[in-house]
């Protein structure tokens, strides 16, 4: 009898161990708040899979947490949320799988073309991609219509704009450089043409960030802006650079796609008061500024089942379009940004302006060929005592990108990469 | 004085207006006064509301961990330097010397051992893999090292073994009241220590929910400059966060203070 009822409740045990044959449970580290309510609706369309959303911390402290549990072979997600610009670093490594050993090269013609460029290192592919910040002008409607301007539309108008500003009203600057934000001068060189890092296979690296055209352009445009103190030399997301935001004082920002969700939240009072343009251009072409995809985790057990969540988050219609709609995020399929309800939605907070339009008429013309160093992560720290100091200075910024191109070099030499530098 | 005092308070005095103000006051009124209204309780609503409470579990596992981690390594430090001091054993030098010479390490640089560690062990991402690390205290130990040494006389300890009482005895009732002013100090520093560690649970924890008040007030405030789209107006929550953050600590020390002060002063005149 007692033998009968131990036999029992190991039997039970077991079958409370394993509730479904085919349960797979996934685990999904992502930073994007809201992301668990899309799970659900992957979870009733997809029986036999969970995927459990992590919010695991911002990105770097997602990548320090990543790169530790992958090397300890235990703790790590099945899928993690990474920036384009980190994604070569995890791929070399060989921290996240290659998806095109699963299939996921016949992803390629739902992704804007820059974007699927920039989850291929090496002819594979390793990300899903997320979202994209095409760059736009950004600017504040009520100062130019106040000091009677119009939008600048190349770089030679937009200083002529912020030397007219300045001489209307000296409280408001034509826009501000961060001195510690490597993303805005890396769409900057983008936009113009140069294409500063290269990835030649896993090993070589070619570096130009100031022998081309468009590089010398940036250099001389963003010279003469912060010598003239056109623009303010500050960091943003700060309480002063919002404070000066909310109040008008940054008559333009050059950013992402992604800035007005940021706006509408932090300065709401500023609503209507913003309108969005290309970005000044004085050759066709456009650039990206941020942007993330979903990678899977090269030690996942259930790599399959993982690229099947991340193809339905982000390549499906219905989950791309519940990442733009209910997050927010500014779409990488080309099927959204053909979308005529997409692009006709009319945004409150630009006085009603289709912008969707302007952010995918820049997507539409990014420049192809750009790419992230495998070490980015570690080019971008050295940027605020390079350029980030000629910039709070006002000194020139041609040999500022020199210089952070030699530490950038020494650094991928001493990591055992071939590098080559100037164009 | 008053000078450093101003420059000492000036940020929680910005801290406790900011927190005060409504979104659309945070960035369009003057940082160091108050703006048009007091929204301080709807923040504190919003604070505990945001993502299902999420805040009250932060303030929890900070407390347990603050309390389980520092009060052990008070605990413990008593224990080690109150032996280091009074009993004399084979390598009792050596054993100082190493405790001198983990004082000089960081934790920091001690977090990827310890995951790796954790990892063997199957303790990462559980609480147990932020309070165990916690109760090492190198610094406390050597601190009790010092004060048992002059604070519990010799003479007390012989005359006690005399008496007939065991070591467990005569430190229990004896030197524990003795060192007491000493834990308290420990206590203080290990509190602080470990209410304001960063990277060893953002390291060894995963799972938001058993995150402390650190790594989850340093999530919001990514959310709030991060281009990660959604959310919502995170600075106001942020700042009333941050501002509920330090109140314990605050609490604890002017609960403390007077143990710690009477027992400084304690033995420092001439009996």
């Amino acid at each position: 009898m007692r033998m009968r009822a131990l036999l029992l409740a190991v039997l039970l045990l077991t079958g409370c161990a394993a509730p479904v044959q085919d349960g797979v449970r996934l685990t999904f580290w992502t930073w994007v708040p809201g992301m668990d309510a899309l799970a659900r609706k992957f979870e009733a369309t997809h029986p036999g899979i969970r995927v459990k959303v992590v919010n695991a911390g911002q990105t770097k402290d997602t990548y320090t947490k990543l790169q530790i549990a992958v090397r300890a072979g235990r703790g790590a997600p099945d899928l993690a949320q990474i920036e384009y610009s980190a994604l070569p670093q995890f791929a070399v490594t060989k921290q996240i799988a290659d998806l095109s050993a699963l299939g996921a090269d016949a992803l390629r013609d739902r992704f804007t073309d820059s974007a699927w460029a920039q989850v291929s290192i090496g002819g594979r592919v390793y990300g899903v991609p997320q979202d994209t910040g095409p760059m736009v002008m950004f600017y504040r409607r009520d100062v130019f219509d106040r000091l009677g301007l119009t939008p600048p539309r190349t770089w030679a108008e937009y200083v002529e704009t912020g030397r007219r500003i300045k001489a209307a009203d000296p409280q408001v600057r034509l826009g501000f450089l961060d001195p510690g934000d490597p993303g805005t001068v890396d769409g900057l060189l983008w936009h113009a043409g140069a294409t500063p890092f290269r990835l030649r296979d896993n090993t070589s690296v070619t570096l130009d960030l100031t022998g081309s055209p468009g590089a010398r352009a940036v250099a001389d445009t963003w010279s003469t802006l912060l010598r003239e103190e056109l623009v303010a030399p500050v960091p943003s997301w700060t309480d002063e650079w919002w404070k000066a935001a909310s109040a008008g004082r940054y008559a333009t920002w050059l950013a992402g796609a992604w800035a007005p969700a940021n706006l509408a939240h932090a300065i709401p009072e500023s609503s209507g008061k913003w309108a969005v343009a290309p970005m000044p251009k004085d050759s066709p072409g456009e650039a990206e500024n941020g942007g993330s995809s979903v990678a899977v985790v090269a030690g996942s057990e259930q790599q399959a089942a993982a690229l099947t969540f991340a193809t339905w988050l982000n390549a499906e219609p219905e989950g791309a379009g519940l990442l733009n709609r209910e997050l927010g995020l500014f779409p990488a399929t080309r099927a959204l940004l053909r979308d005529p309800a997409f692009l006709d939605q009319e945004l409150p907070f630009f006085g009603g302006q289709r912008a969707n339009r302007v952010f995918a008429a820049a997507s539409d013309g990014v420049r192809p060929g750009w790419h992230y160093l495998p070490y980015q992560p570690y080019a971008n720290t050295q940027f605020k005592d390079t350029v980030g100091q000629a910039i709070v200075n006002r000194t020139a910024l041609g040999p500022a990108l020199a210089d952070w191109q030699r530490r950038i070099a020494d650094y991928g030499r001493e990591q055992g990469f071939t590098i080559t530098t100037g164009g | 004085m008053l000078l450093m005092l101003g420059y000492a308070l000036l940020p929680l005095v910005w801290l406790f207006v900011s927190a005060t103000k409504s979104d659309a006051d945070l960035f369009s009124s003057f940082g160091l006064w108050f703006g048009g209204e007091f929204s301080l309780w709807d923040n504190i609503k919003r604070v505990l509301a945001y993502d299902n409470g999420i805040y009250l579990s932060w303030f929890g596992n900070s407390l347990l961990y603050a309390v389980a981690g520092a009060g052990g390594a008070a605990l413990i430090a008593t224990l080690g330097g109150y032996a280091l001091a009074k009993f004399d054993f084979p390598g009792r030098r050596w054993l100082f010397l190493l405790v001198l010479g983990a004082i000089s390490v960081p934790g920091t640089a001690l977090a990827l051992p310890t995951y790796l560690l954790f990892a063997e062990a199957g303790i990462v991402d559980s609480a147990w893999a932020v309070i165990l690390p916690s109760l090492a205290s190198p610094f406390g130990l050597y601190l009790m090292r010092a004060y048992a040494l002059e604070a519990v006389p010799d003479s007390l300890l012989e005359a006690a073994r005399l008496d007939g009482a065991g070591e467990l005895r005569i430190f229990g009732t004896i030197a524990l009241r003795l060192l007491a002013p000493g834990l308290v100090t420990v206590l203080l520093f290990a509190l602080v220590a470990t209410w304001n560690n960063y990277f060893l649970p953002l390291t060894m924890l995963s799972t938001p929910e058993r995150f402390p008040l650190t790594v989850g007030l340093r999530q919001w405030n990514a959310l709030a400059n991060g281009g990660s789209g959604g959310g919502e107006a995170m600075y106001p929550l942020l700042l009333t966060g941050s501002l509920l953050a330090i109140v314990p600590l605050v609490v604890a020390f002017l609960f403390l203070q007077r143990f710690w002060q009477s027992g400084l002063a304690t033995g420092a005149v001439k009996g």
